[in-house]
């Protein structure tokens, strides 16, 4: 997956960690040597969204030449109501999608975790299955279901799409913040009175939350810039950025497609910082990773 | 198991539900689904203003997408565009109504010469909207002699200066037309001829691209481009003392995309309406204005822009036109041309 770097939930990388040497000059070398490495790879993953932002403030109407700065694109943008229906329509079903999975995938976690029920192997198979399946049967699949059922292609559609493929990831992320959970802490929270509800909420919920916002994040990046699925079963209003700048390749990519990455990207930082926020939030009990 | 039921029944009644909503049918509103930069937003307005009816305008990037929209059998699209080999498919999966042309008034608008094509014959599917060509874009900078004919992309003095459209039937048509051969030959030994002229042309090709074609040639990465007109036509109106426009002597593809009305339309009426609405003259001189395609309506000429009449790039002149051909369905000729493109690709 293309979004890799969305989605780091671990605290950023704060330099390299070697242990401790026996003599100085090769500490030295490997020092400097993985260094060079790490700025290699941040590099290498930030190098092409570094040419996308500048070249959105680029005068000239082809990307590839550089012709002075302005904010013409953006303006151009601002007019383009297409392009921002589609912005709005890729929020819409991100979020939509991210809410509803995080919550379906979440529950999966805790029951495959807690329960033993008859065809839980084969529970956690299906589980997997949309990970695996290739994007282009389960868009073929889901055209083929909706017109079966006569469910009339929209934004429902979409984001029901999206659900399918993105449950499986909240579930399997929250599964594995499950396996090293403590149960007594539950017990204790029993103990002194609350009820399953109040137990879940202010126990097992904010211990499982860093997992919980991990698959959150996971389902938002999917899900906006998918374009194989969506492309299959969108429908009347439903048009997604990513449809959307396919669409404008037939006529040549502008800046324009620059400029709204550029706003996009803003807004994924934020939410992740929003995100690491939420889960470095103290008064908590235990240790979060 | 009995929970298992209780779950299944709940999902079905659930989608019921979804389904439900989804489902109403609104008098008011037209569901467009065409190209990207093929309606400007000042005609929509002006068409809600006299219908009162509310236009959502979605694109698509392929006909081929168009295509399996249609086939899912539950998109409420009124009006789509496909070009005119998707015309053809179209209309044999059962998938465009017949039109009412007695609520066409405007139809007589079109000139004669762009209808009755054979991918529908007598026009009952399809409205021409906008027509074009599959050219060459070229430097005048980098080649100054007088450009004419296919034989550019073959040229080894251009060589590593050429791009190429990464498309089989369109380098096919360049290859064939060069040759003096229809571009819906099905001839085998003229399809080995083309074939063998194209295989020789990859070391001059520098890449084959149908993306970027016009950004690359603005950029000066390549000095001759082939590729579709109306891309071509903005950049050489921004460059018109570097780059120019010709379809070359000996012809070469005409692609036209027309509106149509799928089967399962909800609101014919209003699809109806909006065809009609698009081939008044002004209305349809607007569109060709602001949208820099060629239109198939003789009766807007009189108010597009003379400049837009008089470029070469979008109305091409009519000597040029009549060499020019509509790629269609070869039948099995197109597996023999599959082979060669493989094997040119993986020279």
């Amino acid at each position: 997956m293309a979004n890799g770097e969305n989605i780091e939930t671990t605290p950023a990388f704060h330099g390299p960690k070697v242990p401790a040497p026996r003599g100085a000059a090769p500490f030295q070398w490997e020092r400097g040597f993985l260094t060079a490495h790490s700025w290699l790879v941040y590099f290498f993953l930030y190098a092409p969204i570094v040419v996308l932002i500048v070249l959105s403030f680029n005068d000239g109407r082809h990307a590839a030449n550089w012709e002075g700065f302005s904010f013409r694109w953006y303006a151009k943008l601002m007019e383009n109501k297409l392009l921002i229906k589609s912005v709005k329509n890729s929020l819409l079903i991100a979020g939509a999608t991210t809410v509803l999975s995080t919550i379906v995938g979440t529950l999966a976690a805790l029951a495959l975790a807690r329960f033993s029920f008859r065809g839980k192997g084969g529970t956690q198979a299906l589980l997997f299955l949309p990970i695996i399946i290739p994007e282009i049967v389960l868009g073929a699949a889901l055209v083929t279901f909706f017109g079966t059922v006569e469910m009339r292609l929209s934004i429902w559609t979409v984001i029901l799409a999206h659900m399918v493929f993105t449950v499986s990831y909240v579930a399997i992320v929250v599964r594995a913040r499950l396996s090293g959970f403590d149960r007594s802490l539950e017990e204790a929270a029993m103990d002194l009175g609350a009820g399953p509800l109040e137990t879940f909420f202010r126990v097992t919920f904010p211990l499982i939350l860093p997992g919980v916002v991990a698959g959150a994040l996971l389902v938002f990046t999917l899900s906006i810039d998918d374009y194989v699925i969506t492309s299959f079963v969108a429908g009347v209003g439903s048009t997604t950025l990513p449809l959307q700048i396919y669409s404008m390749i037939k006529v040549g990519v502008t800046p324009e497609v620059n400029a709204v990455s550029t706003l996009l990207l803003l807004l994924t930082i934020i939410m992740i910082v929003f995100a690491q926020r939420l889960q470095q939030a103290p008064g908590e009990p235990g240790e979060k990773k | 198991m009995k929970r298992c039921l209780t779950i299944v029944s709940a999902l079905v009644l659930g989608l019921g539900l979804l389904t439900g909503c989804g489902g109403k049918r609104d008098e008011k509103v037209l569901n467009l689904f065409i190209w990207t930069e093929y309606l400007p937003d000042s005609v929509i307005q002006k068409f809600t203003e006299r219908t009162g009816i509310k236009v959502n305008y979605d694109t698509y990037d392929s006909n081929e997408a168009l295509l399996e929209k249609l086939q899912s059998g539950v998109a409420d699209y009124d009006v789509v565009c496909p070009s005119d080999y998707m015309v053809s498919i179209l209309v044999s999966e059962g998938l465009l109504q017949k039109l009412d042309f007695t609520q066409l008034k405007n139809f007589g608008n079109l000139e004669p010469k762009f209808l009755d094509q054979k991918f529908d014959p007598k026009n009952e599917h399809t409205v021409p909207y906008f027509w074009g060509t599959t050219g060459l874009g070229y430097n005048k900078q980098k080649l100054p002699g007088v450009v004419d004919s296919w034989a550019v992309l073959f040229d080894e003095q251009y060589q590593g200066r050429i791009l190429m459209l990464d498309d089989m039937r369109e380098c096919f048509v360049a290859a064939l037309k060069l040759l003096g051969y229809s571009l819906n030959e099905t001839d085998p030994a003229k399809l080995a001829q083309a074939a063998e002229l194209l295989k020789k042309q990859k070391g001059l090709v520098q890449t084959y691209n149908s993306g970027d074609f016009a950004g690359l040639l603005a950029a000066g990465d390549v000095d001759i481009a082939h590729g579709y007109n109306g891309q071509l036509a903005k950049v050489v109106a921004e460059a018109p003392d570097k780059l120019a426009y010709i379809m070359p002597k000996e012809g070469g593809t005409l692609w036209m995309d027309s509106l149509c009305i799928p089967i399962k339309a909800r609101n014919v009426a209003a699809a109806h309406l909006f065809l009609d609405f698009v081939q008044e003259p002004e209305i349809n001189a607007e569109i060709v204005n602001a949208m820099h395609y060629a239109s198939a309506n003789g009766a807007a000429k009189a108010h597009i822009d003379p400049a837009i009449l008089n470029d070469a790039a979008i109305y091409p002149a009519s000597e040029t036109l009549a060499h020019c051909e509509f790629i269609e369905d070869i039948g099995d000729a197109v597996t023999v041309m599959d082979k060669y493109w493989t094997e040119i690709k993986a020279q």
